[in-house]
């Protein structure tokens, strides 16, 4: 059982990884475009533009305008959807259609490696997407249009780190079972974008119905992004960091070994 | 030049014995025996279905075999997999190179994926560049590269770590004449300087031509191996009669084949092929002198023609 985590530190990993990094860094100048300039454009739209037009919102009953709530949201949202997305679309076509995982295991390197180090990447371009996100933060806060304790931002990207590697197995178990590249619309918008949205990334989620208490106690995202809010905003270390560390955990003890044996079945044909 | 000779020299490159897989309960590959040794080609031949591929797979460590035993220059593939993977160099069917590397970046993050890690690997690479005919091609994306230059590559690409043992899985497949010929003519340098070879293929002239010991593969078993000479004629017979499919005679020669207890002719287009041995021929000459007919040496599309018939 352990050998399906003890992977994760082998020098095949690591060898994976750094695949993904050499072609990455080849083509960053294009590659950081969109991580650069969609914070930008979404604070900008949602958060001057249509905060424009919203009244402050209650939050934690302290008033708060839209543009500091949802800059905070941003960064979870970020880690959340690069890492998903890279470990479903790029995992898949490297998988299906580069046939570059086939050209990996006939060396040393096994499907676990494979398999962390998609994980690995996909959890490395989420963090430094974050990172990103938290210098234009930082650069809204400079500038006045922003009131946030924003040195907590850089606190908290091994917690982004981590979630994004939660959230690649996720997105790994998709690319395990999904038939081809246009069923990926289904977990995408069945799933991934509900609960993107549906999490307090981009807007407050309350309720007193016992499913949206369940909701939001099961729901990593929904307690990354109050745990980054509480710690942006107020400056309050808090319990949604801790229960977002705990469900980020056991995401990666339970998906790994099942997308491992789930790919070991679609790329091997072994069950 | 590199010499691939073993470090054992009794010790062949690949000795796998009572190999079996199953996939959804059927058995693919079903007590496989193989055995190559340093310098030496052994071709694997089979209809499609035979378990060529999967015997490979096996070999190479991309599949665990459900029971037999796996030797790589005498290292135990299942109690040290990663050093029985150091040993060995795989060409896959499929072109598995990495599209998003130029042809010599290939060979460079290949050599990545090794441990011990390939020592003077840039030096290594401008030689295979150069061996492989792809110096000119070095900065270009593989893509751009015509079939024979592709091939050429993924050999070259599995050669990096200098591995004792190589897996060819129909290395010529789709290739012209031209290209073919030139693919043949690195294997069999490659052989003279010592590496094992282990070769799948569907060419019956490149399995004679390469190979010094086949093995002919059926519904997953081995159902002969040996010299290319020795299989053919315990498999066909020694002759091969082409006789013409509408001659007036063939229902005649049908009922003397049924007498005689032989296998039924194969028919192809518009000729019946028959196998017999020196005593047969005699004997047909004697009853059907009057037909025409030829004789020529049985060949291994007659094999592959038997082989993919039905038992």
């Amino acid at each position: 059982m352990t050998s399906h985590y003890r992977a994760a530190l082998q020098w095949q990993s690591r060898a994976v990884l750094g695949r993904h990094l050499t072609v990455y860094r080849r083509n960053w100048h294009t590659a950081a475009l969109p991580p650069l300039l969609e914070p930008i454009i979404l604070l900008l739209a949602f958060g001057v533009g249509l905060g424009g037009f919203i009244p402050e919102l209650t939050w934690r009953e302290q008033p708060v305008s839209y543009l500091a709530y949802l800059a905070p949201g941003m960064l979870a949202y970020t880690a959340f959807m690069t890492a998903f997305f890279q470990a479903l679309f790029a995992a898949y076509i490297r998988m299906h259609y580069q046939k570059t995982w086939e050209g990996q295991l006939i060396t040393q390197v096994r499907l676990e490696h494979v398999v962390w180090g998609e994980v690995l990447w996909a959890a490395t371009l989420g963090t430094v997407y974050a990172l990103i996100v938290t210098l234009v933060l930082a650069g809204f806060s400079l500038s006045g249009w922003l009131h946030l304790h924003w040195m907590n931002a850089f606190l908290v990207l091994p917690l982004l780190f981590l979630a994004a590697l939660a959230f690649a197995t996720l997105g790994l178990l998709f690319t395990a079972i999904v038939p081809s590249i246009d069923h990926m619309n289904i977990p995408f918008f069945l799933v991934i974008m509900p609960l993107g949205f549906a999490s307090s990334t981009y807007f407050p989620m309350e309720g007193d119905s016992l499913w949206s208490v369940a909701w939001l106690a099961l729901n990593p995202l929904h307690h990354l992004a109050e745990g980054i809010r509480l710690l942006l905003l107020a400056n309050a270390l808090n319990y949604h960091l801790v229960a977002a560390c705990g469900l980020f955990v056991l995401m990666i003890l339970i998906l790994v070994p099942v997308d491992e044996r789930l790919l070991r079945r679609r790329v091997l044909g072994e069950s | 030049m590199h010499s691939y000779g073993p470090d054992f020299p009794d010790e062949p490159v690949l000795l796998a014995t009572g190999l079996v897989k199953q996939f959804a309960g059927r058995r693919v590959v079903d007590g496989v025996d193989l055995c190559c040794q340093a310098g030496q080609v052994l071709g694997l031949l089979g209809a499609n279905g035979a378990g060529k591929t999967t015997t490979l797979r096996m070999c190479y460590g991309f599949l665990q075999p459900d029971a037999g035993t796996i030797r790589i220059a005498g290292i135990d593939r299942r109690a040290d997999p990663e050093a029985a993977a150091r040993q060995t160099g795989v060409c896959t069917q499929d072109d598995t190179f990495d599209t998003d590397f130029t042809v010599s970046g290939n060979l460079k993050q290949m050599s990545r994926y090794f441990r011990p890690r390939p020592t003077a690997v840039k030096a290594r690479i401008a030689a295979l560049l150069e061996r492989f005919g792809l110096d000119r091609y070095a900065q270009a994306k593989p893509d751009v590269l015509s079939g024979g230059y592709r091939r050429r590559l993924m050999i070259a690409r599995a050669l990096i770590h200098q591995p004792k043992l190589l897996f060819l899985d129909e290395p010529t497949t789709g290739l012209d004449p031209q290209a073919r010929l030139e693919v043949w003519e690195l294997i069999d340098t490659l052989r003279r300087e010592g590496l094992g070879i282990v070769l799948t293929t569907h060419y019956m002239e490149e399995a004679e031509r390469l190979s010094g010991e086949l093995l002919i593969l059926r519904e997953g078993r081995v159902v002969a191996a040996g010299q290319s000479r020795a299989v053919l004629g315990d498999l066909i017979g020694e002759h091969m009669l082409v006789l013409d499919a509408h001659d007036p005679a063939m229902p005649a020669v049908c009922a003397w084949v049924r007498q005689a207890g032989l296998p039924e002719p194969a028919r192809v287009l518009s000729n019946v092929h028959l196998a017999l041995d020196g005593p047969g021929l005699a004997q047909f000459s004697s009853q059907f002198g009057d037909l025409r007919f030829e004789v020529r040496p049985p060949t291994l599309d007659d094999l592959f023609l038997k082989l993919a018939k039905k038992p």
